[in-house]
């Protein structure tokens, strides 16, 4: 494969990793699975990258090949139970920024999330990232009114958690 | 603010701890070996291809040529043979066509519909394997029968002939064993779908409900 691909390939992809990480952080719950999916997302991309012709963005065309990969492709690796603490490992919630009730209510939700199915999670994903339905029926191949209808449902599931 | 809204806020601070690879970290990653599904459907469907492929052929030495001479199938056996040979070529190459059309850049829905897809016509495949032989056996155990009932001779067929009864039992006990043989293969094929393909189903399921 040509230098100057790759180089374009890694300086595109280096700049733009926080799209994957944050796909990593929604499918998996402990870092060495982070890693696994990171990487894996890193081939899958790296794969298709020579048919990206730039009539995309690289960040648009990314969200797709890097969902694709945590919902589709990948293969999750058996791993030995891990006990580990969801919040604790994975997301950093700054208490000292919140009061305690909404830092409460935050911890809760991200627990939730990591509970949903893989489609919610994507879907989840791609609100987080505000994303419009247009996107997201774009990138998951559905309807503007199947992203609407199941969208809404995933939202007032997590609403729930907090307010039952 | 709405839990959803402090969600989203909340969201977009996560970014300052992710994790942040170097230009040479995403370079080695580029190198490693994947481990995607597709891969693994494609080894797995390459290898039952090739499995009964071989056996095909590898049963049909001379001897078997011989006794299917013998039990007048010869004609029988060369046409079942051009017949799996064909409708075997025309699966590898419906595999072919629906292995390359699985791109990652695909829509969700789309990516799994062409993974179901190219599995599908190895399950087809394996359907055809299942039924076909089911046919040819029942044909091979009539003609083996016959052939033996006709050639042996006539004062043995009184001690060897059998009543209505026992040629209904002898075969039930042929169509039950040839049965249970070929409903073990099923068996084993809906294992090896069940480990590869449960999650895949599952949320193309989820995903394509609610849409006509």
């Amino acid at each position: 494969m040509d230098k100057e691909l790759e180089h374009q390939f890694i300086t595109n992809l280096e700049k733009h990793q926080n799209i994957a990480h944050k796909i990593c952080r929604i499918y998996t719950n402990d870092q060495d699975s982070h890693k696994d999916l990171f990487q894996e997302i890193t081939i899958q991309l790296w794969k298709a990258y020579p048919k990206f012709r730039g009539e995309a963005k690289f960040s648009t065309w990314m969200y797709r090949v890097a969902l694709n990969t945590a919902i589709t492709l990948y293969r999750k690796k058996k791993r030995g139970i891990k006990t580990q603490d969801f919040d604790s490992v994975h997301f950093k919630i700054k208490s000292e920024e919140y009061d305690g009730e909404v830092e409460e209510n935050l911890k809760l939700m991200y627990a939730a999330i990591s509970e949903l199915n893989d489609i919610e999670k994507a879907l989840v994903f791609l609100y987080l990232e505000e994303k419009n339905y247009r996107e997201i029926s774009e990138t998951l191949g559905i309807t503007e009114v199947n992203a609407r209808v199941k969208m809404n449902r995933v939202k007032t599931k997590l609403k729930s958690i907090i307010n039952p | 603010m709405d839990e959803l809204d402090i969600l989203k806020k909340d969201w977009k601070q996560q970014e300052a701890s992710l994790p942040k690879l170097s230009y040479n970290e995403i370079y080695k990653m580029l190198w490693k070996k994947s481990s995607s599904i597709v891969k693994w459907i494609f080894i797995i469907s390459i290898l039952e291809l090739l499995f009964w492929g071989v056996l095909n052929i590898s049963l049909s030495d001379g001897e078997f040529w011989k006794r299917m001479e013998v039990i007048n199938l010869k004609e029988f056996t060369v046409i079942v043979y051009i017949l799996s040979y064909a409708v075997t070529f025309y699966f590898i190459y419906r595999f072919y066509r629906n292995y390359k059309k699985i791109s990652s850049t695909d829509d969700a829905a789309t990516l799994m519909k062409n993974i179901l897809t190219t599995r599908k016509t190895v399950k087809y495949y394996i359907g055809f394997i299942i039924i076909s032989t089911a046919l040819t056996s029942l044909v091979y155990a009539y003609f083996t029968i016959f052939h033996h009932a006709a050639t042996t001779e006539v004062e043995n067929v009184a001690n060897y002939s059998f009543t209505v009864t026992q040629w209904l039992i002898l075969s039930g006990v042929l169509i039950f064993s040839i049965g249970v043989f070929l409903g073990i293969i099923w068996l084993f094929y809906r294992l090896i779908y069940g480990i590869l393909l449960n999650r895949l189903n599952k949320n193309y399921k989820e995903l394509k409900n609610l849409e006509g």
